[in-house]
């Protein structure tokens, strides 16, 4: 049981990331078949991992509902959802499940268009009012660097709209630069830092050194 | 007064920024957009790829939330392909995209009078992330043996000679989320060396700067402003160029919330241990 | 290091190739490839606009010669790594070739083959349409063992990898350091604060799958919340937005439920599905926090746009929030709205910084230690590629 659970993980962790690595150096055919075939196997693995998530999702929500937990309405929402969208799909606008989905006309496609995108975009519209309320309560020139960093966000922002060139001409420009040599620098800083920790946590993988990702930390 | 500044409820932050961006979308105000370079690189290489006959990769990587920023790009990038009888092949590696990646299609070959399977093809979305790339760029027809409509890539016109990434001329991402640096960049542009350009939201546009120095990206387009640079640049002014006004309104409001809670913080917040 | 000399600085234009008669043809097989391609190169010269080279490639030195098209001939106009980066690469130009037409059918196009031989007729017409005498080269394509375009790329990695495994050696030796993490350090006090409520501890996943390192880096500060929950008898929300990520999150959970001595604890329907998408996701895990008002949120791995929408959320529930997460756009909006943050490389240790294991505070100390030797290189290089307009370092760490 134990090798199952720990052993051939750490087995098949390091054979796969010991390939991973040699692939990346080899041209020959043959590595390059390998890591075709890998790829495939990884894109099988990541289909079925979707019927799981799929099966958590209804779980979850189902448990809600049954226990009829607050807002628990939410929760038979989405059955509501993950039916019709599902019906659609499959009625396909009158062609059958076994044809190619539709992708001009139907039900599928105008939910899609009229529910999906706007619910969508009004999430990712909120976060214009969220970063507004978070800078007028934390942006504070306490500290001489914050005072930097409060004058350089007030350049770029208001360098990358039109208004910026409209009241400076070389608002735009300015803005470009900051963004171009400080923020790349700080920028780059940070990615090599994050590269070297990236190529450490993954020779901890590979080595068995790393284990909590299997669950229960170390032994 | 003073309480209230200090302690200013965040509903009425909100109503300020809800109506500038209200306001200028109901009257329009129209103001010239400065071109950067990043943005006129694209360009310039459309035009390039357009002058030696070559194809295009746009692989759509935004979903609908994305939609108001990267949809503008799509647009007008199409529309300069087609203008200048580039071949375009679609693809996704995000399923919520493909019906906006078809909407784009739809719109810009119509008004170019591009044709299916000869000018222009999509692809659609596959599941698989770097590894899909990977195949793409070894064997190309094996990773989509067949476009969105079923029919054949190894047959079709605008895909046939494809073999692999390497036959772009020029592979374009427009993303709202990893797929730039996550992706292309490292099991795509790093192994094929194809040119690669990046339409992406004002958020994500920060942490591609060292691949734009690094020549691995070869231009970019950040936000609503770069998708606005773009539509001038083609003189196709569209929905990006139209939300300018709002968005020079939204930025000044918050620049004068953060001015106002600094003055308040220096009059009386540094008392009381600073404004909450 | 034959092929350092060759470098195409040129462009061919539109479709015609700008050139003379050439002089200098080699052909070789391509260099660091599965094979199935030929390169050919020759002098670069000035000639009358709108002269043109063909390319032409046969079995035999005597024919019969198959034309190229423009499209078969892939020029790659930068490929240093391959060709070299010295200025006599100006001075060359070169045409790699993996297919050819088929004389009796010329829609058809014949592949090179490795192992077998071919002629390269390489000569230049006039706009007169006089063509200049030819010059012929021969090659044969092969697959190739190593790529030596990354030989450096090769180099760096291997040395950097023994600096770690040093480290980790060197750990197994004697104590080693580790500065404070405010975030790490916070983690037990936060937990327990839920404890004193009676509410629920939110753990939010990053919205990158699996083989991403912060998720996995997520997945290990995970492995410690659930142990100290289970400790404290606290309830854990663990919330997903990749399958394979809470397949293996459950995984996590439920071994260190069995290891705190609580699997009676554990349930399955701690650790859910909540959306793929990712503000869907942001708008569920809103609604979570609102309704069921968590006292403590813990937001591990690598976020976009939603990062904001849930730490404020967060904030306005007046739950305590440790984030952690190496996308530097989001930094600024975590580090306003939590607790705590950690940046970057502090979530890569958070592992080896909460188990105090020796082997993983040793390879931290690799990492520095690599740290240090880039920076080095840095400085020197950009010294020598200043001042002295040397650029062999800059080289030395090029991608190409």
């Amino acid at each position: 049981m134990l090798f199952l659970r720990r052993t051939l993980p750490l087995i098949i962790a390091f054979v796969m990331g010991v390939i991973g690595i040699l692939c990346f150096y080899i041209p020959h055919s043959a590595a390059e078949s390998l890591e075709l075939e890998l790829t495939k196997w990884d894109r099988i693995v990541a289909a079925f991992a979707l019927v799981l998530g799929i099966y958590s999702l209804m779980r979850l929500h189902w448990t809600r509902v049954r226990r009829q937990n607050p807002g628990w309405g939410y929760s038979f929402l989405v059955f509501v959802g993950f039916a019709i969208m599902t019906l659609f799909a499959i009625y396909n606008d009158g062609q059958g499940p076994l044809n190619p989905q539709e992708i001009d006309t139907g039900p599928f496609v105008w939910m899609y268009n009229n529910v999906q995108v706007p619910a969508d975009a009004t999430m990712f519209s909120i976060l214009a009012f969220f970063i507004a309320s978070a800078a007028y309560r934390t942006f504070r020139a306490r500290t001489p660097e914050a005072a930097i960093l409060l004058v350089s966000a007030i350049i770029v922002m208001i360098g990358r709209v039109p208004i910026g060139a409209a009241i400076y001409h070389a608002l735009p420009d300015l803005a470009q630069w900051m963004m171009d040599v400080p923020n790349l620098a700080a920028k780059r800083g940070i990615l090599l830092g994050v590269s070297l920790g990236a190529v450490a946590t993954a020779l901890r993988i590979i080595f068995g050194i790393e284990r909590s990702y299997l669950g229960g930390g170390e032994e | 007064m003073k309480a209230f500044l200090l302690n200013l409820d965040r509903r009425v932050i909100f109503v300020f920024v809800a109506l500038g961006i209200v306001i200028p979308s109901l009257a329009p105000v129209r103001m010239p957009i400065p071109i950067t370079k990043d943005v006129q690189a694209i360009y310039d290489t459309i035009e390039d790829v357009g002058a030696k006959n070559g194809t295009v990769l746009i692989s759509f990587d935004y979903g609908p939330s994305a939609k108001p920023e990267v949809q503008p790009m799509a647009l007008s990038v199409l529309r300069h392909c087609f203008r200048n009888q580039i071949k375009v092949i679609g693809m996704s590696h995000i399923p919520t995209s493909v019906g906006l990646a078809q909407r784009a299609f739809e719109t810009a070959a119509k008004e170019y009078g591009a044709q299916y399977g000869e000018d222009y093809t999509f692809l659609g979305f596959k599941p698989g992330g770097g590894s899909l790339v990977i195949n793409m760029g070894s064997d190309f027809h094996g990773a989509f043996q067949k476009d969105l409509r079923g029919s054949d890539t190894a047959e079709l016109s605008v895909t046939k000679n494809i073999r692999g990434l390497a036959d772009f001329a020029y592979v374009i991402c427009l993303a709202s989320g990893n797929t730039p640096d996550g992706l292309w960049i490292p099991y795509g542009q790093e192994r094929y060396k194809f040119k690669f350009g990046l339409g992406c939201t004002a958020v994500m546009a920060p942490d591609q700067y060292p691949y734009l120095q690094s020549g691995q990206m070869n231009g970019m387009m950040g936000g609503l402003a770069g998708a606005a640079e773009y539509e001038t640049l083609i003189n196709a002014s569209g929905k990006a160029t139209a939300g300018m006004g709002a968005q020079s309104f939204v930025h000044l409001i918050i620049i004068c919330f953060i001015v106002l809670g600094n003055v308040m913080f220096f009059l009386y917040g540094r008392q009381k241990g600073g404004a909450q | 290091m034959r092929y350092c000399f060759l470098f195409l600085a040129l462009l061919f234009g539109a479709a015609p190739i700008h050139a003379q008669q050439p002089t200098g043809v080699e052909a070789i097989d391509t260099p660091n490839d599965s094979g199935g391609s030929i390169t050919v190169t020759w002098a670069r010269a000035e000639l009358p606009d709108g002269a043109v080279y063909k390319l032409a490639v046969g079995e035999s030195e005597h024919g019969p010669f198959h034309p190229i098209n423009r499209s078969e001939v892939n020029l790659q106009s930068t490929d240093p790594g391959t060709f070299g980066h010295g200025d006599e690469t100006h001075h060359r130009v070169f045409a790699k070739i993996t297919e050819y037409a088929d004389l009796a059918d010329p829609s058809n196009r014949l592949p090179i083959e490795n192992g077998k031989t071919y002629y390269v007729r390489v000569n230049a017409q006039l706009p007169s349409g006089e063509t200049l005498p030819f010059a012929i080269a021969s090659a044969t394509a092969s697959e190739n063992f190593f790529n030596w375009s990354k030989g450096n790329n090769f180099v760096i990695g291997t040395v950097f990898s023994l600096i770690i495994l040093g480290g980790i050696i060197l750990a197994q030796k004697r104590d080693l350091f580790i500065r404070r993490i405010a975030g790490l350090e916070a983690l037990d006090e936060a937990l327990g604060r839920a404890t004193e409520m009676g509410k629920p501890v939110l753990f939010a996943h990053g919205l990158h799958p699996m083989g991403s390192v912060s998720t996995i880096a997520a997945i290990n500060v995970l492995s410690r919340v659930a142990n100290r929950t289970a400790e404290f008898n606290t309830e854990l929300r663990v919330a997903n937005n990749d399958p394979i990520v809470m397949a293996v999150s459950r995984e996590v959970v439920k071994e260190s439920y069995l290891n705190a001595g609580r699997p009676d604890a554990y349930s399955e329907d701690m650790v859910f599905m909540v959306a793929t998408e990712q503000f869907s996701y942001a708008a569920a895990l809103d609604g979570m926090m609102v309704r069921d008002r968590p006292a403590t949120n813990i937001l591990m791995g690598y976020f976009y746009a939603e990062s904001l929408l849930l730490a404020e959320t967060g904030a306005s529930i007046g739950a305590i929030q440790i984030a952690g997460t190496d996308s530097y756009t989001q930094l600024p909006f975590f580090i306003t709205t939590c607790d705590y943050t950690l940046m970057g490389e502090e979530l890569y240790a958070a592992s080896a910084y909460l188990s105090r294991e020796p082997k993983l505070l040793g390879s931290l100390k690799g990492q520095d230690i690599g740290k240090a030797v880039l920076l080095i290189a840095m400085i020197l290089g950009t010294l020598l590629a200043t001042v002295f307009d040397f650029d062999t370092l800059t080289h030395v760490f090029s991608a190409d």
